[in-house]
């Protein structure tokens, strides 16, 4: 019989989430991504209510993540992970190694398109991209079906004829994201009970029984290791229908490995995959009134591929539409429909195949639109139509421009008359008038799209300032870049390139390389000075940091400059490794069970300061002429000795919770309680330049963190012991800071 | 119960907002009240992407008959509730795009609805107006609650008890203290919002619903996605990112000091150099989001706040870019 359940209006992150809740995963290995980020999330909201115990670890990047994963699971418990698109991409070389030696985990693979241009939306580019790597994926088509496979995706995974890795993948935003009335269980208990307990046959904490996992296997034994792999796959189809049927018994709802409607006796039938189905079944609806025969077909599962029960249910049809969200760029068509062709083609079937990619990047499917493909499909009957095609597009007018630009900068108007001298092994830096600054043409034009009160802009400006002649900047993937250059707009009235934000540091030592060598050849002028400037958030400086430590290592002539607003703002406020302790963010809730972020934050400067580059500081608008002065030293470090790194305190007022009128204000009291010390390290020797004592200005660390509701807690004195402990770290490295700062062998 | 559906059994709702002003979660909120209290089958999305206040996002609400699934995933066409988040978005989007005289339009302004209706340029429809700005200036809330008790108002089978309700649900147990004044809201958007049905002009004409075109293409997209005109946002408008406060410049008190130009996230401070000074001319609010940093930063309060309905933003705006320094990439 069926169990108790009730109905809720919840998102598909949102019940996966509360599947793994209720599940209550051992440990879950995540790195935010847009728009799987949500299920940490919530399930890290859970946990602070103290609904579950999962051990969240928040990874360095989702290659991390897929190694805590594959750690966790070699030691026998239940794992989680969660991602989409790049992050997806980043993690690959990770997934073979975890379905080929055998641990079984869930990962939720929210689909989005993977960049090219950064899109954030929905296609299938993410997972077609994972078929070969051993994995089971099954695909949920509405947030029920997210809650559903959840639940039932590790009782597949864990099977003892299986034993392999599993995806649940569903469509990001349309699925993700939306709110639909589903019913959930109402007793966790019962979830559990229908998952059941998990046995590892074998784990890497099992001192009594020592065993190696992952071998050094080549010919002739890895063939087998991967034939193996193939016979679990066909058995797989199997398992999967046995847990169906004892699904459907436990909650009511059925489930098949290929699905249909209306398939039976059409003529024309879309083969179709993810959230659009749903679409398609309102337009065959309409369509059926009007007489025509369609219908609809869809697989719930695509790793192993249930080819017999794909053709037996398009078989009947005149003409198969295959709708590809994606596309394999083989003038046949994307994964979906090139398999489809293979299945039919096997079977010995003749039903003619019509391929449309469609919906790339999020593209919404109309019902007006499933109507036309219907159409497209009757056509095919008799006429002659393209097989492989795209569909959505739009051509264009080549009358079109862009939207009109400025007029790029000249060497005079990017002046700042600001002095740079070297004066007995010491940079001196004369004539910062802020007035007079406001001549120099801003680099960053007005018209982007950052929240109300961001200081990313305000910080950078003022970092700008301090440079004088031709900039190139490299953004990393973040708010400054999603806000300043949103298609067919830039804010950029220079230079700018962007790349994913585990790689800018090194993206940008290949620009300065193939400029410097480029004057070596005498191919651009040799006194043409441009300097580069690489700018990443904190989230930047976590995913990022090994291109960032080995770009500092090899000492290339460019600027890193991190803006840190506490948090990975741009994916909604995660909590990143420069996130202080016990501040809250999404993945790091206060409740009754949690208080916010449980460890100090990353001391990136001092990290930088291991790799002996001859500049590294510290800033904020809050101090803009030391700031500027900063930067007018950078930027002669960049161009005459090295990299420079430097870290500007940016406020946040959305995820802070803060006023946005008080942002300068915050980032001010952020160094005058100690927290954010202004200091430099020039040519190893170390300088505070500011010290509020000094100043007149100390105040008390609770005095900044009143400031903000994601600090309020804090004050609250069942905290108390989270409060001393970041008290303590802040004096702590202030104090060491300042011995180093009188003397200048430390 | 639905006073109306379409085709599909579907009373269909798209709010036309800004990010940050509450249209995500108000959607979710009235989809729960449906359900919670009625038994509705519901659905609600938003067309947003990465997490940014201050851009425009759609949301949309799907209600039906708890017989009838809700299967379309796709936006909004042809809304029988519409409710734009902010009167500025009307200029700034073609918000009332599917619209026809059986639509109820209710907008955040402290107009009327025939003056709405003459913003909208729409024949017909009803038109409820509510000032949701004032309220939530007043009560210190978002103008979630405000236009959930406008739109309870208007559509009747949502009562103002069933969105408090929802709103207990959520914020209760976490920001007890914020309740009482969105109940305060939720009450004054359903008593205050005057909602008319406005005399037929038949100089308007509704326009249907279209897909999101643009006029670049494949043909004529420059390759790799490159923008190759530096810095054409600027031709963006960015006013409809404020709530209601606006900083007011004073020349005769600046000391062009410079401070706003460095705290300024929108990049807006005009600054023109006469007989060798650089000197402060005033705000181009094409930019200005309203954050009122330049206001808590300027050492001799040249830069004051003030409420946005009492000025005209237009006449004091000093515009940063002029036809000089703009230039079209031919490549």
């Amino acid at each position: 019989m069926a169990r108790e359940q009730v109905y809720m209006v919840e998102s598909g992150n949102e019940l996966a989430a509360l599947a793994a809740s209720q599940i209550n995963y051992h440990v879950m290995g995540y790195f935010p991504i847009t728009p799987s980020t949500q299920i940490a999330e919530y399930l890290d909201e859970l946990k602070a209510d103290g609904k579950n115990t999962v051990n969240m670890i928040p990874a360095d990047g989702e290659h991390g993540a897929a190694g805590i994963c594959y750690g966790a699971s070699t030691a026998g418990g239940r794992v989680l992970n969660a991602t989409s698109a790049n992050g997806l991409l980043y993690a690959i070389e990770q997934l073979p190694v975890q379905s080929h030696t055998r641990f079984p985990m869930v990962l939720n693979v929210v689909t989005r398109s993977v960049s090219g241009p950064l899109d954030i939306k929905c296609d299938h580019s993410d997972i077609m991209m994972v078929l070969n790597t051993g994995w089971l994926i099954i695909f949920a088509k509405n947030p029920q079906e997210v809650y559903d496979f959840n639940i039932i995706a590790p009782k597949i995974a864990e099977h003892k004829d299986v034993r392999l890795p599993i995806i649940v993948a569903y469509d990001g935003f349309f699925t993700s994201h939306q709110k639909k009335k589903v019913s959930v269980f109402k007793n966790d208990k019962d979830v559990k009970d229908f998952v059941g307990p998990f046995k590892a046959d074998y784990t890497s904490i099992d001192v009594n029984n020592p065993l190696s996992i992952g071998c050094y296997m080549n010919e002739p034994d890895y063939i087998n290791n991967h034939y193996q792999l193939a016979k679990v796959m066909e058995k797989a189809k199997d398992v999967i229908k046995e847990v169906f049927d004892e699904f459907e018994k436990f909650s009511g709802r059925k489930y098949n490995l290929v699905n249909s409607y209306m398939a039976e006796d059409a003529d024309v039938i879309i083969y179709a995959l993810g959230s659009s189905v749903d679409t398609i079944i309102t337009a065959i609806d309409d369509l059926r009134k009007e007489g025509k025969k369609v219908g609809v077909v869809w697989p719930s599962v695509i790793r192993p591929l249930p080819k017999d029960q794909i053709y037996e249910t398009v078989k009947k049809a005149k003409v198969i539409v295959a709708l590809d969200r994606q596309d394999s760029y083989n003038d046949i068509g994307g994964n979906l429909s090139t398999e489809l062709k293979a299945v039919l083609q096997e079977k010995g079937a003749t039903n003619k195949v019509i391929t449309r990619v469609y919906g790339l990047g999020g593209r919404e499917l109309y019902i007006d639109e499933a109507k036309e493909l219907f159409d497209l499909g009757f056509k095919a009957i008799n006429e002659s139509v393209k097989n492989y095609d795209y569909y959505g597009v739009v051509t264009g007018n080549k009358e079109t421009k862009l939207p009109i630009g400025l007029k790029p900068l000249t060497l005079e108007m990017q002046d700042n008359g600001i002095e740079v001298e070297m004066v007995n092994g010491k940079l001196e830096v004369k004539n910062i008038n802020l007035r007079k600054l406001t001549k120099q043409a801003k680099r960053f034009v007005p018209g982007h799209g950052a929240c109300i009160g961001c200081g990313i802009f305000s910080g950078l400006n003022t970092f700008m300032r301090g440079l004088k002649g031709y900039v190139v900047v490299l953004f990393h993937t973040g708010c400054g870049m999603v806000v300043s250059t949103g298609y067919p707009y830039t804010s950029h009235r220079i230079t700018y390139v962007h790349n994913l934000f585990q790689n800018g540091a090194a993206t940008l030592s290949g620009i300065v390389e193939m400029y410097k060598e480029k004057q070596r050849r005498g191919e651009i002028p040799k006194d043409l000075d441009i300097t580069f400037v690489m700018v990443t958030g904190d989230g930047g400086a976590d995913i990022g940091m090994g291109p960032i430590v080995g770009t500092a290592n090899r000492n290339h002539n460019l600027i890193i400059l991190e803006y840190d607003n506490e948090g990975y703002m741009n994916t909604g406020n995660q909590l990143s490794y420069s996130t202080p302790l016990g501040h809250a963010t999404s993945t790091s809730h206060v409740g009754e069970a949690q208080k916010g972020k449980r460890f100090h934050h990353k001391d990136t400067p001092q990290i930088m300061a291991g790799t002996h580059i001859p500049y590294i500081f510290t800033g904020s608008e809050a101090f803009p002429i030391d700031l500027i002065k900063k930067a007018a030293k950078a930027q002669w470090y960049a161009n005459n000795m090295g990299t420079v790194y430097g870290k500007i305190l940016s406020a946040c007022p959305l995820n802070w919770r803060s006023e946005p009128k008080l942002g300068t204000k915050i980032v001010k009291a952020a160094t005058d309680c100690n927290f954010f010390p202004l200091y430099e390290i020039e040519q190893g020797i170390t300088t505070l330049t500011y010290d509020p004592e000094k100043a007149k200005s100390k105040i008390n660390f609770e005095d900044w963190l009143t400031m903000m509701g994601k600090t309020k807690h804090l004050i609250d004195p069942e905290n108390k012991e989270i409060l001393e402990a970041a008290k303590k770290e802040i004096e702590r490295r202030f104090r060491r800071l300042k011995i180093m700062s009188e003397h200048p062998e430390l | 119960m639905l006073p109306i559906t379409n085709q599909y059994g579907l009373f269909e709702v798209r709010f036309e907002s800004i990010g940050g002003l509450g249209a995500n979660i108000a959607g979710k909120m009235l989809a729960e009240a449906g359900l919670k209290y009625l038994n509705l089958n519901v659905a609600s999305f938003s067309s947003y992407g990465s997490e940014k206040t201050g851009t425009p996002i759609k949301t949309f609400v799907r209600f039906s008959d708890p017989e009838v699934p809700i299967k379309i995933n796709s936006p909004v066409e042809n809304p029988h509730l519409l409710v734009i988040f902010h009167e500025n978005l009307i200029n700034a989007l073609p918000v009332t795009l599917g619209c026809n005289e059986n639509t109820i339009i209710i907008v955040n302004t402290k107009k009327s609805p025939s003056e709405i209706q003459d913003m909208l340029k729409i024949p017909t429809a009803t038109i409820g107006t509510v000032d949701a700005i004032g309220i939530s200036l007043e009560e210190k809330v978002k103008f979630n609650g405000i236009l959930l008790g406008a739109i309870s108002k208007a559509i009747g089978f949502i009562k103002p008890e069933h969105i408090k309700g929802i709103f207990e649900d959520i914020i209760g147990k976490k920001y007890p203290a914020v309740l009482e004044a969105n109940f305060r809201a939720i009450e004054r958007g359903y008593n205050e919002v005057k909602i008319e049905k406005v005399k037929e002009k038949k100089e308007y004409s509704f326009k249907p619903f279209a897909k999101p075109s643009n006029l670049i293409g494949y043909e004529n997209q420059i390759i790799g996605g490159l923008v190759v005109n530096p810095g054409n946002s600027f031709s963006k408008d960015l006013s409809a990112s404020r709530n209601g406060l606006i900083p007011v410049f004073n020349s005769q008190k600046c000391t062009s000091c410079g401070m706003c130009d460095i705290v300024c996230p929108d990049l807006c401070m005009v600054f023109i150099e006469e007989n060798g000074q650089m000197i402060m001319k005033g705000i181009d609010y094409q930019y200005c989001k309203g954050c009122l940093k330049c206001v808590q930063i300027c050492p001799v309060k040249a830069l004051t706040e003030g409420v946005e309905a009492e000025y005209d933003v237009k006449s004091m705006t000093v515009k940063l870019f002029t036809e000089k320094d703009t230039a079209q990439n031919h490549r």
